[in-house]
């Protein structure tokens, strides 16, 4: 047991943690408003769309490879769900939510054949269809919004499980999006560490060469990184569509960037190999806090992002700082003294 | 002891150009370990990859495994025929546990989509503690935080989970300590006495008079003698590996060399090598052997800035110097050529002659700061006629050329940035003869055109063909200094290893 808490105190979760505590209990006194069970609550909501985003980008940093078409992906996700609940109004909530993963997933599917078959690097590929996608949903919608959606999908958004009270005197709950996000963890949770494609994704994340040589299928590996990605990513747009209400294809722009920065910061490797869905929930609830701390401290919005610039950099550059000085002190040579 | 395990006749592996091995033969019995010896290019990996199923043997050859004839098609078919190699690296994935690394072989096998990890982590923990190191071991840990012996524990536990009747052991000692070294004994004598055949690939007589029953030698591909452990000493088995075949030019010139061009003085580095004086005089060749892992190509290293020693100091032409860098390297003259030209010294997907100026470009530049095509292509039509690089189209890819063409595209790499001082690590890896002559005569030119030249080989024939002064180098120290006078491969052999 000693040695389990040793061992935890020695992953990069247990780091996190640590800033994720000194950050809350500073906010704490710094706001009042910050403690507060509603409070918490909703800044789970607005970030679990970055979050189930981050879970579909797990797997791809795991393997060693990277997804910017992802903001492209959301929009179009957003834009096929919008319209269809126009074309369909008698349609319920878990139709549209297995339509928005059902498009996600084609985008992903596309994208996991050109990097396996015509073997181009995930950056380049996923550059170029994010860029293709992002014109083609912006030709069709012509930037337009999509508005005047059907009732029973906004009271699905705002639906709350279970009552708290609030210090104003109402009630909360734990809104949909944060239950489809705990659902996404759960799933992702188990696909990388109880199923063989999981391990798999590990295992070429750490040596593609060996994972081939002890018989891995890295191809399809491959694909079903990217095909998860984009139905995670599907099932993101859906969770913010039901936030806002509407649907914006310009608002999603750079929506990549958070994303891998929200895994990065949660302990995954952009080196590939390593990477959970714990950290990535903590990178999730740090990068929450840190906005949402950053706004209660009323620090001006443009310094808001410089200071998450600093925090990621600083998150990673440990870890590499790190890993060099263990580098260093390796023995390569048996010296004879 | 019984009947044998696995018996190898005939077995021929031709490549392009080499043949790697010329109808060899081997046999093990269960419970026994015999060793395969044999100098660089005997052809010992190669056999490795034909055990391990990663290769296939010319046609012809005849494997039998307890005296059925058989095919090793492929890895996972040579594991379930019961043959394990545990290679120099591990080839482990140190992202993983140690559990999932024991039991990936089976975890695929079965290819059942979902894990069961306590059945994972038991049969880990039966295979450590089979080897008796489940106290400092656990299923759990990662292995990319096991020591090197521990991760090797765990490569011989992965043998072992997969039922192994054999197990390969490619230089298994290399890097581990002496202590780590008497478990490893330990741990053979285990597996002996559950009758598990062990082959035993290593270079260090020490420990093969200490852990092998038999040893089988091979020299140039070809098949010397099988001998049993009581009936032969080490210097007898260091002539059967060395043989007497040298016809390779002597192009030793002991005549008085110029001023000292670089100059060495108690250079150490914890873990990498310890009080290293040496000299090179302008003109002179100085070659330096020893055993891989002796350290050699970390003193080079740290002479051209990528491995900085904790002490001692650099003098070129007389001044002490202060490399922090390869570029700083190269302003005080200083020249690395490393030893695996496809990782370190080649951009492999990049013409011939974006090679050969890479490190030179700064002097093909005009007053623009444009770089003069001309110019450029005129210095490297002069080096690939002079190098004889074939096809001498300098537009041909890198990627494209044979090795020992590629050896001298990164000969005239460093050669055209003029170095006084130039190191030369593995000149003739995988190079074919023919070439290796060439490469020896390019190198003897520079050296009388004045440069110091350091030539760092395992390759003993190479090393007394091409070297002035020879240094010998073991376990991080310099064990031996000769001049190439009447100096033999024993001489240095004996240096070497101990």
């Amino acid at each position: 047991m000693k040695e389990r808490i040793r061992n935890f105190t020695k992953r990069k979760e247990f780091g996190i943690i640590l800033i994720i505590l000194v950050l809350s209990i500073g906010l704490t006194f710094m706001s009042n408003a910050f403690l507060t069970i509603d409070n918490i609550l909703d800044f789970l909501r607005s970030n679990s769309v970055i979050g189930i985003m981050a879970l579909g980008m797990l797997p791809v940093l795991i393997s060693g490879g990277i997804d910017l078409s992802v903001s492209s992906t959301i929009a179009l996700s957003a834009v096929v769900i919008g319209n269809f609940m126009l074309k369909f109004p008698g349609s319920n909530p878990v139709l549209v939510i297995l339509v928005a993963m059902l498009s996600g997933a084609v985008v992903g599917l596309l994208n996991g054949l050109i990097i396996t078959k015509f073997k181009i690097p995930p950056i380049v590929a996923t550059l170029g269809t994010m860029t293709i996608i992002l014109g083609a949903v912006l030709l069709y919608t012509g930037g337009m919004w999509i508005s005047g959606l059907p009732a029973w999908w906004s009271s699905f958004g705002n639906f709350r499980l279970g009552s708290f009270a609030t210090a104003a005197g109402g009630t909360t709950g734990v809104s949909t999006q944060v239950i489809l996000f705990v659902i996404g963890c759960v799933i992702t949770s188990f696909i990388l560490k109880y199923s063989l494609v999981g391990r798999g994704i590990y295992a070429v994340g750490g040596s593609e060469s060996s994972a081939i040589r002890v018989g891995y299928n890295v191809n399809r590996i491959t694909v079903f990184i990217y095909v998860f990605c984009g139905m995670m990513t599907g099932l993101a747009a859906a969770a913010h569509i039901s936030i806002v209400g509407q649907v914006d294809p310009n608002t999603y722009t750079g929506y990549e960037l958070d994303v891998i920065s929200t895994v990065v910061l949660g302990g995954a490797s952009t080196m590939g190999g390593v990477g959970t869905v714990f950290g990535t929930v903590l990178g999730v609830v740090l990068m929450a806090i840190l906005k949402n701390g950053l706004i209660l401290a009323k620090v001006p919005t443009y310094w808001q992002k410089v200071v998450m610039g600093l925090v990621i950099l600083f998150a990673v550059s440990i870890d590499v700082i790190n890993r060099k000085r263990e580098q260093a002190k390796l023995v390569r040579v048996d010296v004879e003294e | 002891m019984g009947k044998t395990f696995l018996e190898i006749t005939n077995v021929s592996k031709t490549f392009p150009g080499v043949k790697a091995l010329d109808q060899v033969r081997f046999d093990i019995m269960p419970g026994e370990v015999h060793a395969l010896v044999g100098e660089n290019g005997a052809g010992k990996s190669t056999l490795i990859k034909i055990l391990s199923g990663f290769q296939q043997p010319d046609p012809g050859a005849k494997i039998m495994i307890e005296g059925k004839e058989t095919k090793l098609n492929g890895v996972m078919d040579a594991i379930k025929q019961g043959i394990s190699v545990i290679y120099q690296d591990f080839s482990l994935f140190a992202n993983l546990t140690v559990a999932e690394n024991i039991g990936i072989n089976e975890i695929i096998e079965k290819n059942k989509p979902v894990l069961n990890w306590k059945e994972i982590n038991a049969k880990a923990e039966k295979a450590l503690a089979f080897l008796g190191a489940e106290k400092e071991i656990h299923p759990r840990d990662l292995v990319e935080n096991l020591s090197v012996a521990k991760q090797q524990l765990v490569a011989i536990a992965s043998a072992v989970a997969q039922d192994a009747r054999m197990i390969i052991m490619d230089e298994p000692t290399s890097a581990l300590s002496k202590n780590e070294v008497e478990h490893l004994y330990e741990i053979i004598e285990n597996l002996k006495s559950r009758n598990i055949a062990i082959m035993f690939v290593s270079h260090k007589m020490d420990e093969l008079f200490h852990v092998a029953d038999r040893f089988t030698v091979f020299r140039d591909g070809q098949y010397v003698k099988t001998v049993n452990k009581n009936d032969v000493d080490e210097n007898t088995l260091v002539s059967l590996m060395v043989g007497r075949k040298v016809e390779i030019k002597n192009y030793a010139d002991l005549s008085e060399k110029g001023p000292v061009a670089l100059k060495v003085e108690h250079l150490s580095k914890r873990g990498n090598f310890k009080d290293i004086s040496l000299e090179v005089h302008k003109g002179e060749v100085v070659g330096i052997t020893g055993l891989v892992g002796a350290g050699r190509s970390e003193v080079a290293q740290a002479i051209f800035g990528i491995n900085h020693p904790d002490s001692g100091k650099v003098y070129i032409e007389g001044k002490e110097v202060h490399i922090k860098s390869p570029s700083e390297a190269l302003e005080n003259g200083v020249a690395y050529i490393p030893e695996s030209r496809q990782t370190q010294g080649l951009v492999l997907p990049k013409t011939i002659e974006s090679n050969i100026t890479l490190p030179v470009l700064k002097k093909y530049k005009n007053k623009l700061g444009i770089i003069d095509r001309k110019r450029q292509r005129a210095s490297v039509d002069k080096w690939v006629d002079m190098l004889d690089v074939r096809p001498n189209d300098p537009d041909m890819l890198a990627m494209q050329l044979s090795g020992g063409n590629q050896q001298k595209v990164v000969l005239a790499k460093w050669i055209s940035t003029e170095a006084k001082i130039l190191i030369i690590d593995e000149p003739t890896n995988g190079v074919d003869i023919g070439a290796k002559a060439e490469i020896h005569q390019i190198i003897r030119k520079l050296a009388s055109e004045g440069t110091a030249v350091i030539v760092i080989s395992s390759e003993l024939p190479e090393i007394l063909s091409v070297s002035d002064r020879v240094l010998v180098m073991r376990k991080g120290r310099i064990a031996g200094e000769f001049m190439n006078d009447d100096l033999t491969q024993e001489m240095i052999m004996s240096k070497a290893v101990v």
